[in-house]
């Protein structure tokens, strides 16, 4: 009796074993932990994801060992929960991951922009450093240039002042005036300079040269002595003479002509021998208003 | 032969009886049951919506377990317990997830508007 209820509980008990379908919660966990096992980011934590195979192999032994008791489902649903646990847990490593990459392709691009700001702020200096040195360049010219001028005007004052001691130097309407006696220059009735009238030329030359910005003219004068027609042609010649000679000392040719205006614009008495002599004369003009050339 | 066959029924009858009724109280589970729960809640999975109903169901399972203590179903209570803390610590896990891939979505999120403005 007890023998065959002995061998009927064995029956039963194998039979079981081989015949019992795993509970829904097995189920459930072993698709959870294959879902898990397959998602790349949980290779990130491999601790945990053999926990959760460690928990299902403790469900998958109690169903071996008994699959109808309540001991299965519940180690079951510890064992799928285990599997949902390592997938979150792969998911925040990988979020982790993912977030310092971007940090640290934050430092790298700001990095970046301060580097390329950093040197446009050079090149706008190194502009404003070239500017600057041609600023203060322009400005050494320019006050040389006006030390050059200074100088230039000083002399042409001093040449005149100079002058102005020894020939009759005085200021009218057209400007600057140097008065040469006609008898000092030229032989009577002719238009060829005396030797001994070169001295006062000469220094009349130098003067001139140094007033480089003006326009001269030379005016050849006579008495009212003879006829104009003579008049006139001997103060163009005598005028013409003395321009020649100042060109030959240096003077620019082009900065000075020549005209004769014979007895028409005297200065003197042409009644007395003394106004008569003054009016027999050679005037240079150094002209008022400076000419464009200058500079 | 018959003594043998006695006591292997014995030992057959007796072992599930052991199993129900004589396992000591589940202290220990019982306290990292609830140590879970707390950590859960301060993870934050009250707001989270992907992690809230693992804790729900982590007091539900710990609330039953007590319950099964004051009917001395020990065994029953220990099991209890160990879905409560399974529970738990998914909703830990699960909280952590959202915060963590909150917190690179907003990292590359400035990185790209960082990129906008250097170009």
């Amino acid at each position: 009796m007890i023998a065959k209820l002995s061998t009927l509980v064995l029956v039963v008990l194998v039979a079981a074993c081989g015949a019992h379908m795993p509970p829904k919660e097995l189920v459930d966990a072993r698709a959870a932990y294959d879902h898990a096992a397959a998602q790349e980011a949980t290779s990130l934590v491999p601790a945990e994801l053999h926990i959760a195979k460690e928990s299902l192999d403790v469900a998958e032994k109690k169903f071996a060992d008994d699959p109808d008791s309540q001991d299965v489902r519940d180690s079951a649903y510890v064992a799928m929960r285990k599997a949902q646990r390592a997938e979150a847990l792969g998911t925040v490593a990988a979020a982790t991951d993912s977030k310092h990459t971007a940090e640290h392709e934050r430092t790298r691009t700001q990095a970046e922009i301060i580097a390329a700001q950093q040197g446009k702020l050079a090149n706008a200096q190194d502009q404003i450093a070239h500017e600057h040195a041609n600023l203060v360049q322009q400005k050494q010219l320019t006050e040389q240039e006006r030390q050059a001028r200074l100088e230039a005007e000083k002399k042409a004052k001093d040449a005149m002042d100079a002058l102005s001691k020894s020939l009759a130097v005085k200021a009218d309407t057209r400007g600057t005036v140097i008065t040469l006696s006609g008898g000092v220059l030229f032989a009577t009735g002719q238009a060829t300079i005396l030797p001994g009238a070169q001295a006062e030329l000469n220094q009349v030359a130098d003067a001139l040269k140094t007033q480089a910005e003006h326009h001269f003219t030379v005016e050849g004068h006579t008495d009212n002595q003879g006829t104009d027609a003579i008049n006139n042609d001997l103060s163009n010649r005598r005028a013409n003479a003395v321009r020649d000679y100042l060109i030959v000392r240096g003077v620019a040719s082009e900065a000075i002509t020549a005209q004769g205006f014979g007895s028409t614009r005297p200065i003197g008495d042409n009644h007395s021998p003394e106004g008569r002599a003054m009016n027999r004369r050679v005037e240079i003009v150094v002209d008022r208003a400076v000419t464009a050339a200058s500079s | 032969m018959t003594r043998l066959r006695i006591g292997f029924l014995a030992a057959v009858i007796a072992a599930p009886l052991a199993a129900c009724g004589g396992a000591p109280k589940p202290e220990a589970r019982m306290a990292s049951s609830e140590g879970a729960i707390r950590g859960a809640q301060e993870a934050g999975a009250s707001n989270v919506p992907q992690a809230t109903l693992y804790l729900q169901l982590a007091q539900e399972e710990r609330d039953q377990a007590v319950q099964l203590v004051k009917d001395e179903k020990n065994h029953r209570a220990e099991m209890m317990l160990a879905r409560s803390e399974a529970d738990a610590e998914l909703a830990v896990a699960l909280a952590r997830a959202a915060h963590a891939t909150h917190e690179a979505q907003e990292a590359t999120e400035q990185i790209r508007d960082l990129k906008e403005k250097a170009q």
